[in-house]
């Protein structure tokens, strides 16, 4: 094969893993780790402004309402009501209209903390656009994993794994303990005993159960979600079977 | 030494393949280059054909190229972001052949190979990297060819200096090593070994 040859090779190759729906998926995923302690801290620091108006206003609300409710240009009851925010919290913020420890904010600092609250709620949306997107490419891609680990949980096994190729290629008990990589070594070293889960500790089933079963119950879906992960390497369709035997192991460790 | 290799007053420089001007090479950016500061002069001339292990985006793949001028480096790299620019680098350069893969898996690519090299240049800093390399002088290291091996020592442990020992011994079975040398204040933690096959 000549050097002209190759280098085609090459940028096949290059081209199909760039394109691959589990580098997509991880390259989304590791840009949203590392959002969220950034919006946290912006908005902590929006607020420490901004509640100089509105100093009784929960601080229940979420990051969102927060933002969406003070974007509104007028606060009356009905702007308030059009936004999407819970009932409770809508008293909350009507309640705080008849505050009277409440500063206004000049024009200059105001039209910062504007801007600044635009482009919290701007990572907010892209943030979740970007959810959304991982969500799709999952469904579309692993649709039994995705149905039998959750797509968070099967998200972040992709990424601990690097492919899903290598993924399917894990025995269970691997994949029990993926995400625990860092405590196993720690137990090794302080002769602690070895943790019993990785990331499927956080599967909404294995937290519905008693402690003394998360283990047991861990176990078999690991063993579920290995076969999941199979299938859909090879295109089949069994994640409904496989839900059944995980609800009916389930419901015996409940 | 070879004639596209200029070294003076400490610095290395190469003269360019294409524009003939002189290149400095840095060696607080490269590990071969802190070699040769150090005092591992490889024996590459202007036919000689070059395997790199872990060509990342061709810093160093682009000096040696130079001094390759009528030879080849194959450049390996498993990722593809470096792979891209690799691609691009070999565009400009006819000596360079980027391949993407997986230097554990040399079944993949060895069809793509099929002269035997004069010189192997691995940095790849994986724990398995002495196996790494003598699977590939197996298979594409010609007799008596040269290998220079840049060594990790946290790659391979974070405390045990012995380590490195055990793994130059595992080395020695197929390789005579004829310098060694760590390579401070270039590049901490790393150890470059120039070697000759048994
Ligand atoms: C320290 S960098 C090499 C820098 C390069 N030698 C230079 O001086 O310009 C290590 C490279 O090894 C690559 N690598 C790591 N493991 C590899 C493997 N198993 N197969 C091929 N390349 C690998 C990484 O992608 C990375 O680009």
């Amino acid at each position: 094969m000549n050097r002209k040859e190759i280098i085609e090779i090459t940028k096949q190759k290059l081209k199909e893993k760039l394109n691959n729906a589990d580098q997509k998926i991880i390259n989304l995923a590791q840009i949203i780790e590392k959002v969220p302690n950034n919006i946290n801290e912006l908005y902590e620091q929006l607020r420490v402004i901004t509640d100089q108006e509105y100093p009784t206003l929960d601080q229940s609300l979420t990051i969102k309402e927060y933002v969406l409710f003070y974007l509104l240009e007028e606060k009356n009851e009905k702007n308030i009501k059009n936004l999407n925010i819970s009932e409770k919290n809508i008293k909350e913020i009507i309640k705080i209209k008849n505050s009277n420890v409440s500063i206004d904010l000049n024009k200059d600092i105001k039209e910062i903390t504007l801007n600044l609250a635009k482009d919290i709620l701007n990572l907010i949306e892209t943030k979740e656009k970007m959810e959304f997107e991982i969500d799709k490419l999952l469904k579309e891609n692993y649709v039994n994993a995705y149905h039998v680990a959750t797509p968070k949980i099967l998200c972040k096994m992709l990424e601990i794994a690097g492919s899903s190729k290598r993924l399917s290629r894990f025995p269970a008990s691997t994949i029990q303990l993926l995400g625990s990589e860092k405590n196993f070594f720690k137990a090794l070293k302080f002769n602690k005993n070895t943790p019993k889960y990785g990331v499927i500790f956080n599967h909404p089933l294995v937290i519905s159960l008693p402690f003394k079963n998360k283990a047991k119950f861990s176990r078999t879906l690991a063993a579920k979600i290995a076969i999941a992960i199979k299938a859909d390497i090879t295109n089949n369709k069994i994640y409904e079977e496989l839900d059944k035997t995980i609800k009916i192991k389930h419901s015996k460790l409940k | 030494m070879n004639k596209n290799l200029i070294i003076k007053d400490k610095l290395i420089f190469t003269k360019d393949l294409n524009s003939k001007k002189n290149r400095e090479w840095n060696p607080f950016h490269s590990k071969v280059a802190a070699g040769i500061r150090k005092g591992i002069i490889p024996n590459i001339n202007q036919d000689s054909k070059i395997l790199y292990l872990g060509a990342a985006e061709g810093y160093t793949v682009s000096f040696i190229s130079d001094l390759v001028e009528n030879g080849v480096v194959y450049g390996i790299d498993i990722s593809p972001y470096s792979m891209q620019k690799l691609v691009l680098l070999s565009e400009e350069r006819e000596n360079i052949i980027p391949i993407l893969e997986d230097c554990n898996l040399v079944d993949e690519y060895k069809d793509l190979i099929k002269t035997k090299v004069d010189l192997i240049i691995q940095d790849v800093s994986q724990k398995n990297q002495i196996e790494i390399l003598k699977k590939n002088a197996k298979l594409f290291l010609k007799e008596k060819g040269e290998i220079i091996l840049s060594l990790k020592l946290s790659a391979i442990s974070q405390k045990k200096i012995n380590i490195i020992d055990r793994e130059l011994k595992d080395l020695e079975t197929d390789f005579r090593i004829i310098r060694k040398v760590r390579l401070e204040p270039f590049e901490k933690k790393h150890i470059l070994v120039f070697a000759q096959k048994k």
